[in-house]
Parts: structure tokens; C-alpha cells; sequence
């Protein structure tokens, strides 16, 4: 029952994502420069920033960002993962290598005036890339141990083709396999990107996303003029739980 | 598999450890000084510099030598003492790192400490008191945390001037807490502890005796994938919160362009990493 609930809520947010530009009262980056730091009203729900741009429409914008790209870096980290699974030594060295150090600092290395489009595009295949290692000691381990089952012992000495016995006999095992990794990595990546929008290394102004929209929480007189400012961190968090719930 | 502590196996470790660090450096100074950004500055955005002094600032920033003879001289440099000197703060690497790891090393530390203590004493209630109560409202509170990014729970802790120490304890706790409930589930379903309970041995003996004894190659284990992601957490912390240690300087080197400093961070924390890791290895 809970994950039914939860699958719905994340439909509905997942469909709010996709129908932005529908929904959506204003464009994000739309400014009404008479009326910045706007408390909440009939015009503005959630009331405006402090460049005068409508909370709500950001955060359904956000929202799109976030929820549609981090699912897109974990196909990517999960489909590397699958390729390079059986270079153990290649896989031993990059799960010894600092990640999110060096994430960090290739994200801190671009240069300032990069545009919006790219730094999402970046940020999210950074995460891909170098989420890789992971699943891919887990394919690695997985696919040693049905090397060495009897039932692909006796495909091989029916005569089976390799090609054959990957498509048809190992491929479901590891499918299995790589939906569960998706699903643990996709809340990793969101939580990633929020992270890295907060202290200024996620998606450039003026596109929102969760992360940079989160960044407002370092004023804290903000907060107290516009309880709204938690929205963002109240979504994400809600959606954290539905993907907890639906994990495996 | 019980593997035995045999001076080939701590050898075969050791001499696996310096070479995943002298590659780790290597793969990160090469991820670095090949980013797109590496060769653009600050400065570039600056209409009033003219091309020469730009031209001047980029030689100061980029080092003219291929980048495995960067590394091999910079590999020389650090053994015969010291990381070099700092582009971006004209300071000796070695100074810098001597003032901040102190600094994170007592975050991670205090940290890990919290994370790990809090994560064993929820997973104690929801698994000995066997109350369903208890156990909901241990992975309400586990499934809540996870969804906070650590760096927003610090800043909370920050405004309130409460200890960040606390805050990373309440980002790790929930990504400890179900493996330690795991631990302690299997202990308590095992013969040995069944036939002690039986035989009407006291609830501290079971605890020191059958429940620690039995699980401290794990808890070793889960001790050095806490660390790193304690580090791992403690880098935004430290940005965020203004905290003057490794996390912000990374920041600063990686802003600055400074690659002395920059491989010498690699260097350090994948030693970090891999020494945690293999010291985790050698006592499971």
C-alpha cells in the first residue's frame, strides 16, 4: 500500500515536471521588478525571490530539472557500470578515488561564464560518469557468481552461443540487477545535485533547480519573511521518502 | 571465509595501497589539468586586463610541462619533503594542510563517532525491545534524515549555533543504521545467542560477549565506509558553513587554479580512502 502511494505521488510530481511549461503560472525567469521579495498572494502563491521571479513557477521548473535528469545520470552510471563491469582493477581504482572531492572540484574548475543549458548537462553527466563503480562491482560480483552456476554450465555444454547465453540467459539475471541500482541511485543523484546547488556548484542562474532554489536556506531572514522559501527542501523531501519507499 | 592476518597479506595490501594512491593522484591531477575549465580564469571575465596581463596570469596558472613529468617532478618534490608551494595562496602546501586537517579530522571524527553510536543505539531498541513501536519509529526517523541533503541540516545547526559534529552525525546515522540493524538481527537470531538466553545469561554479558565479540569484523568494516562517507558529507559542511578546513580549501585550490595544492589533496585523501578501506580488509 505505501509504495502504491508512493509511485502515485511520484507520478503526479513527475507529470507537474513534464507539463511545466503548462502549469506553470509565469516562465521562471520571468522578473516582475515592482514586486521582489512578494509575500504569498493571489497573484504569486508561494510569493517572489528576490529578483522579483514567482517561487511557484521556479519550483515547478525545478522540479522538471532535478526529477527528469538525476534518473537520466543513473542510466548512464548504470550502463557504464555494465560495460567496464569486468575490469575489477579498473573498478578497484576508481572506488578508491575521492568522487566527490574530485567532483567538486571539476565542477568548481568550469569557467564562470559556462551557460545554464551546459552546466545542468555537466553536472548531470559528471554524476553519471563518475557513479559508475559502484553498480559496477555489483554486475562484477553477480555475473562471477553465474559463471560459475550449473545452469550456465549446461547451456555452454549444450552449445550455446556466448552471444546467445548473454541476451538470453545471463541479461535477465542483470536486469534485475540494474533496475535495483537505478533506483538506489536516482535519490543519490538528486540529493547530489541539491547538495551542489547549495553551495553554488549545481545548475547556473537563472534555470532553477531543487539545488540552487535550496540555496536561498543560507539567509535565514528569508525563511522568516517567507516561510514559502522551504518549499523546495519540503518537495524534495517528499519525494526522498517515495523513492526510499520505492527502492529496493 | 575466515581469511588469516599473515605478513604476505599485509605486505600484498600495503604495496596495493601505494599503488592505488600513486594512480589516484595521477588519474586526478590528469582529470583535473584536462578539464574543459582548467585553462580559464577568473580574470578572463575582466574587460579591464589587458591580453598581456591575461597572457602573464595564464602562465602563472598553467604549467608548461606535459603532465606525467608534472606529476614525476611533483612526485620528487613530496618525497624529499613538503607538497610545493601554493599558486593560488603563495603558501607552503605543507603549512596549509598542517592548519585545516586538524580541523576536519575532529568533524569527520566526532561525526563518525555520533552517526555510529546513535545508528547502534536505535538499531539496539528497534531489534532487542522487539517493540513495533520502537522499530516504526526508528526508520521514520532513518527515512526522514535520508531525505535531507547533510549540507541543509547543517545549516540548520549553524543558525542555531548548536555543534556540526551533531548535524554530519544526523546525516550519517541513516545510512549506518540498516546495516548495524542487520548486524544485530542476525546476532540476535543466532544458536550461540538463542542458547545463552536459554541457559539465562544476563542481558550485559549477551551485549559485551556474543553481540560486540561476534561483530567487530563488521563494525571495523562499517567503520571505514563511515569515515568516507563522513568525508564525503563533511566537504559541502565545511563550504557551506565556513568551516576553515580541507573541504573549503579543496574549494579554494580548485577556484584558484592552484594544482600544486590540488594533487596534493588527491594524493591525501585517496590515501585516506584506501588506507580506511584496506585496514577494513585486513581486520574483517
Amino acid at each position: 500500500m505505501k509504495q502504491k502511494i508512493a509511485i502515485a505521488i511520484l507520478a503526479l510530481v513527475a507529470l507537474c515536471a513534464l507539463l511545466a511549461p503548462v502549469i506553470a503560472p509565469y516562465d521562471y525567469s520571468r522578473q516582475f521588478r515592482d514586486t521582489p521579495h512578494a509575500t504569498a498572494s493571489s497573484q504569486f502563491l508561494m510569493g517572489t525571490d528576490d529578483l522579483g521571479r514567482d517561487r511557484l513557477s521556479r519550483l515547478i521548473y525545478a522540479t522538471r530539472v532535478s526529477i527528469l535528469l538525476a534518473p537520466a545520470a543513473a542510466l548512464v552510471s548504470v550502463m557504464l557500470a555494465l560495460l567496464l563491469s569486468g575490469f575489477t582493477s579498473l573498478t578497484t581504482l576508481c572506488l578508491s578515488l575521492p568522487w566527490i572531492f574530485l567532483f567538486i572540484i571539476l565542477r568548481a574548475l568550469m569557467p564562470l561564464n559556462t551557460r545554464p543549458l551546459e552546466s545542468i548537462l555537466l553536472t548531470f553527466a559528471l554524476m553519471g560518469v563518475a557513479g559508475w563503480a559502484w553498480p559496477a562491482r555489483i554486475f562484477g560480483a553477480s555475473i562471477e557468481q553465474m559463471k560459475q552456476s550449473g545452469w550456465l554450465l549446461q547451456a555452454r555444454a549444450s552449445g550455446i552461443g556466448s552471444r546467445r547465453i548473454a541476451l538470453v540467459h545471463v541479461w535477465p539475471h542483470l536486469r534485475a540487477i540494474a533496475w535495483a541500482q537505478l533506483r538506489v541511485l536516482v535519490p543519490a543523484y538528486i540529493l547530489s545535485e541539491a547538495s551542489l546547488g547549495l553551495i553554488g556548484l549545481g545548475v547556473a542562474e537563472p534555470l532553477p533547480s531543487w539545488g540552487n532554489l535550496l540555496a536561498e536556506l543560507q539567509r535565514p531572514e528569508a525563511v522568516h519573511s517567507n516561510p514559502w522559501v522551504l518549499a523546495p527542501l519540503g518537495l524534495l523531501m517528499i519525494v526522498m521518502i517515495c523513492l526510499e519507499q520505492v527502492a529496493p | 571465509m575466515i581469511r588469516v592476518l599473515t605478513p604476505r597479506r599485509l605486505l600484498s595490501n600495503l604495496f596495493s595501497l601505494i599503488v592505488i594512491v600513486l594512480l589516484g593522484g595521477f588519474a586526478a591531477a590528469a582529470l583535473v589539468r584536462y578539464s574543459p575549465g582548467f585553462s580559464s580564469i577568473p580574470e578572463d571575465l575582466d574587460p579591464s586586463i589587458s591580453p598581456e596581463t591575461l597572457q602573464a596570469l595564464h602562465a602563472r596558472y598553467e604549467d608548461s610541462n606535459p603532465l606525467p613529468v608534472f606529476y614525476a617532478r611533483y612526485l620528487a618534490g613530496t618525497f624529499k619533503g613538503g607538497f610545493g608551494i601554493s599558486t593560488a595562496l603563495n603558501q607552503p602546501v605543507a603549512d596549509l594542510l598542517r592548519r585545516r586537517a586538524p580541523v576536519t579530522a575532529k568533524l569527520i571524527a566526532m561525526g563518525t563517532a555520533g552517526g555510529l553510536l546513535l545508528g547502534a543505539l536505535l538499531a539496539w531498541m528497534a531489534v532487542w525491545t522487539r517493540k513495533a513501536y520502537l522499530e516504526t519509529a526508528a526508520f521514520s526517523l532513518s527515512g526522514l534524515l535520508l531525505a535531507v541533503p547533510p549540507a541543509v541540516l547543517a545549516l540548520a545547526f549553524f543558525f542555531n549555533q548548536a555543534p556540526l559534529a551533531i548535524a554530519l552525525a544526523l546525516a550519517l546515522f541513516p545510512r549506518l543504521f540498516g546495516t548495524m540493524r542487520t548486524l544485530l538481527d542476525d546476532a540476535w537470531r543466532s544458536p550461540t545467542l538463542l542458547a545463552a538466553r536459554a541457559r539465562g545469561v544476563g542481558p550485559g554479558v549477551i551485549a559485551s560477549r556474543y553481540v560486540l565479540g561476534g561483530a567487530i569484523p563488521q563494525i571495523v568494516a562499517l567503520l571505514g565506509v563511515a569515515l568516507v562517507l563522513a568525508f564525503g558529507a563533511a566537504i559541502p559542511i565545511e563550504v557551506i558553513c565556513g568551516v576553515p578546513g580541507i573541504g573549503a580549501l579543496a574549494l579554494q585550490a580548485a577556484v584558484g587554479r592552484d594544482m600544486p595544492l590540488l594533487c596534493a589533496l588527491a594524493l591525501i585523501i585517496t590515501f585516506f580512502v584506501t588506507f580506511v578501506h584496506s585496514v577494513g580488509d585486513l581486520l574483517a
